[in-house]
């Protein structure tokens, strides 16, 4: 099956390495507009990195990150968010002291100007880009099904729930690109499958195109239109779902780890 | 708590807020005076360590930024306090901000010794009497006269007081309004997960050294308003140890509500006031602040004020979800201390420390 | 501003002093650490238990008359019993706290003990110090400065305790305990280690120190409740400048402050320059060896 859309994100031929160890090794990848990518590999496989690399932790020691034409290598996480760049984070990183709707609508704060002074004396403005945040955030709980819990501390959520609240916040910007780290991580099969549902309801809703790293073999398969298999830093090999199911060099990757 | 409640109980304390002390003694009065000045520098402390979870031991440094600079301009070069005053606001945002610089990279630990360090060195290098006597005579010189606000001096007890009130329950609002707003909501974000706060998009920058700065200013105001109120300026009473006070007043109270503000304040000066009336010597407040705030992390660590707003709300919440006569489930949703009954364990568990990490 | 002028004539002395405060730090610096890298917690009563502790010599030997070893020794006895008391009436119910929180105890135990001290012992009179040794001294040849016994005696005997607790830790089990609690307490609690013992062990030794510092330091500065206390802030640097790990360089710390607090003595008279030096020191230090993303030392 040929991949013709446009090309979103192209990471090209990344190098990184830790003292005396390659993590990542001439890795290559690409994510086109509308697509669910996926990432597997076994424990050790230099995912970690991987996603790093595309979010902007780490820069790459050689190659290029190139996102929806800007190239990206140098640019802090704090500014890829800016492009339409938007992920989710494996430890959650929710902001625990605040409500699920205060979650929400701090993600859209943060595009917001106003400053500490109109907030203090509540100027119309703030009080209208208030009322604006939290719409938007009450209309995104809505369709996370949270609506119910809109008051509830983040941190006060069951595990699922919060992994939900994780992934609204990062669509609430509206992003282009959505990098999803482990997000099954902590979750059971039902769960997961619930996710997964998810992923391609925000997909469709949002038009909002996906790079998943996972361990959850089960979810990758289901949601992804094009995996790509990682082990020892380098690039395996890519495809389709099916073609990955049964690729030979995979299951030997895994060491005869179940794939179902 | 519904907003009509809220609205009501605010009421009842306003009236009694300036009705009361109509009736009181001018020492009385200007005791509360004094609390709702030092209810200013805990409020200061809500917005740092509540919001932001940063802690400061050198509170009291910026409140003497404020009073030098009233007492100084004031004073010898006979400035209006009204000039004056906003000056001393300033130049302590301007020095909260420098001690935000190294802060913003320091975590929990390494940010207390900082303040520390701030406090120990601004109460004996800064404020030494060395440096000062050579800036305008001679501190002891250093008087300060009740300005006129709006044409009318503030010369009386009472009007001093309603004044400071207005002042404290101002600010109080402003820090309200940060709470309910986008300021709240970023700091606390920032407080609580940094890192994604950042790839939010969120400045973590500038809105650190903006929540020092905001901080100083209020304690740095207190400290301007203190030095009307006593009349005087000496370099005595901003030491480590009043800092250190304030701080620990602030986290028994609760550093997470506004409402600890008031309390705080009115702890610390009726405290003391209360021991020498029970014939028992005034430095045993100190002791018995120190005391509280050990049994209070042990025991209720966010502080009586928070606590005693949670366990209110609780209660409202149970009485509304019992006249709704909803299953029991429901009520065990949020229980008092944040477990969710039947559910797995959350990974991400708030944890209680009175704003402090 | 006090008056600026270069006294060279002051330099051996003022040499001869910065070393002697510089070993006192030091010694209650290694305290600190021990008690850091041990149970975690960063003790901010150190100096005031220091206080307590040699206020409780002071009325044993000067005020009852006692000879001065046997308040000193009082003196260690009472910093021990303190040490093991905060760790166990107040560090230790708060275990799985964040770390914060026992730190903001300790604040809690500054205020008691010193405003305690200062009930019982009046907070702002000045007191004789505690005599160890006569004040006599000998003259060095070479400087042109004399070294009093006591001078001597205060550099000997930090030294000789700062070695004290590096050879419990080499060499004996409660310091290897101790190292292994410090390194990963889980895994020295499944090597069989009462991580409570240790901890509270490590209290008591560390206070200890914390209180022969106390005892030796009152001849040289104003020994009032406030100024012991502070000593605390002191004993952090050279902390920091240890990299809150490093025993040696916690030493070297504690002799460098020693000495960059009495130099400038030489140039200035101005109050308050040794505040303004260690201000410096921890900003320094804070800035050039806390880098993050440099080497985590159990950060809290």
């Amino acid at each position: 099956m040929t991949r013709t859309r446009a090309t979103l994100l192209e990471v090209e031929h990344v190098t990184i390495r830790f003292g005396g160890v390659t993590a990542l090794d001439d890795a290559s990848l690409r994510v086109n507009a509308g697509e669910i990518v996926g990432l597997i590999g076994p424990n050790g496989a230099g995912k970690t990195t991987f996603f790093n690399c595309v979010t902007g932790v780490l820069k790459p020691d050689t190659g290029r990150v190139t996102f929806d034409g800007h190239e990206v290598g140098a640019l802090p996480p704090h500014r890829r968010s800016r492009l339409g760049m938007a992920r989710t984070f494996q430890n959650l990183q929710l902001f625990s002291g605040l409500t699920a709707l205060e979650n929400l609508m701090v993600a859209v704060d943060a595009h917001t100007q106003r400053g500490m002074l109109a907030d203090a004396f509540r100027t119309p403005l703030a009080r209208f880009e208030e009322h604006r945040a939290e719409e938007r955030a009450r209309a995104l709980l809505h369709f996370l099904d949270l609506s119910d819990r809109a008051d509830t501390l983040a941190g006060d959520l069951p595990v699922g729930l919060q992994r939900r609240l994780d992934l609204g916040r990062a669509l609430v910007g509206r992003p282009r690109l959505l990098l999803l780290d482990e997000p099954a991580a902590g979750l059971d099969t039902r769960e997961t499958a619930q996710l997964g549902e998810l992923l391609l309801r925000v997909r469709d809703r949002f038009n909002v195109t996906m790079l998943l790293v996972d361990h959850d073999m089960a979810l990758v398969m289901r949601v992804c239109d094009h995996i790509y298999v990682l082990d020892f830093g380098k690039m395996l090999t890519e495809g389709p779902p099916a073609d990955i199911r049964q690729n030979e060099t995979v299951i030997r990757a895994y060491l005869g780890e179940a794939v179902s | 708590m519904t907003a009509r409640m809220r609205r009501i109980s605010l009421l009842v304390v306003a009236v009694v807020a300036v009705v009361w002390p109509a009736l009181l003694s001018d020492f009385s009065r200007s005791l509360a005076t004094d609390g709702l000045i030092f209810g200013l520098i805990v409020l200061s402390l809500v917005l740092l360590t509540g919001f932001v979870g940063q802690i400061s031991f050198c509170q009291y440094s910026f409140a003497a930024v404020g009073a030098f600079t009233v007492g100084s301009l004031v004073s010898a070069h006979h400035w209006s306090f009204w000039l004056a005053m906003p000056l001393g606001v300033f130049g302590a945002a301007l020095v909260g901000a420098l001690v935000g610089i190294p802060a913003l990279r320091l975590s929990g630990l390494f940010l207390t010794i900082l303040t520390v360090a701030v406090a120990l060195f601004f109460d004996r290098f800064v404020l030494a009497s060395g440096t000062w006597n050579s800036f305008s005579g001679g501190l002891s010189s250093w008087v300060v006269g009740r300005p006129a606000f709006l044409g009318i001096r503030l010369d009386t007890s009472y009007r001093f007081y309603l004044f400071v009130l207005g002042v404290f329950s101002l600010c109080s609002l402003l820090v309200w309004n940060f709470r309910r707003g986008k300021t709240g909501r970023v700091l606390r974000a920032i407080r609580d997960a940094e890192v994604a706060a950042s790839t939010l998009g969120i400045n973590l920058t500038a809105w650190k050294l903006a929540a020092f700065a905001t901080s100083a200013a209020l304690a740095g105001l207190a400290g301007a308003l203190l030095a009307v109120s006593i009349g005087s300026v000496s370099t005595g009473g901003y030491d480590l140890i009043h800092s250190l006070g304030v701080a620990a007043v602030a986290t028994v109270m609760g550093v997470n509500s506004v409402a600890s503000a008031a309390a705080g304040g009115l702890f610390l000066v009726f405290g003391p006031e209360i021991l020498r009336h029970l014939g028992v010597s005034s430095q045993w407040f100190n002791l018995i602040t120190g005391g509280l705030l050990i049994v209070q992390l042990i025991v209720t660590p966010d502080g009586m004020v928070t606590d005693t707003q949670q366990k209110i709300r609780h209660l409202l919440r149970h009485r509304a979800a019992k006249r709704a006569s909803e299953t029991p489930a429901e009520i065990d949703l949020v229980s008092a201390n944040g477990q969710t009954a039947g559910a797995p364990a959350p990974a991400a568990r708030p944890v209680r420390t009175g704003g402090q990490r | 501003m006090g008056a600026l002028a270069f006294n060279s004539h002051l330099i051996p002395g003022f040499t001869v002093i910065g070393i002697v405060l510089g070993g006192v730090y030091a010694l209650a610096a290694v305290g600190l650490v021990l008690i850091y890298r041990v149970s975690g917690v960063l003790n901010f009563a150190h100096g005031a238990v220091a206080m307590f502790a040699t206020f409780t010599a002071y009325e044993v030997s000067t005020v009852k008359g006692a000879p001065g070893w046997m308040g000193a020794l009082v003196a260690i006895a009472v910093g021990a019993a303190l040490g093991f008391a905060i760790e166990w009436l107040t560090i230790r119910p708060l275990h799985g706290r964040p770390p914060l929180v026992k730190v903001v105890v300790t604040i809690g135990w500054l205020l008691v003990l010193q405003t305690a001290a200062g009930l019982i012992w009046g907070a702002t009179a000045y007191h004789q110090p505690v005599h160890l040794v006569s004040r006599d001294g000998f003259h060095l040849p070479g400087a042109n400065v004399t070294v009093g016994y006591d001078q001597l005696t205060t550099v000997i005997v930090a030294l000789v305790f700062a070695l004290a607790v590096a050879a419990l830790l080499r060499y004996t089990t409660l310091g290897n305990a101790m190292r292994a609690v410090a390194d990963n307490p889980d895994t020295a609690r499944l090597w069989g280690i009462s991580v409570n013992r240790v901890t509270a062990a490590s209290w008591m030794v560390g206070s200890a120190m914390a209180a022969v510092a106390g005892v030796l330091i009152t001849p040289l500065i104003a020994f009032d409740t406030f100024s012991l206390t502070v000593v605390v802030i002191y004993a952090f640097t050279a902390a920091l400048i240890g990299r809150l790990s490093s025993l040696p360089m916690t030493v070297l710390g504690g002799f460098l402050l020693g000495l960059a607090q009495t130099y400038p003595r030489v140039f200035s008279s101005l109050s308050g320059t040794a505040d303004l030096v260690t201000f410096a020191l921890v900003l320094l230090t804070l800035g050039v060896l806390f880098r993050p993303g440099g080497r985590k030392v159990r950060v809290v």
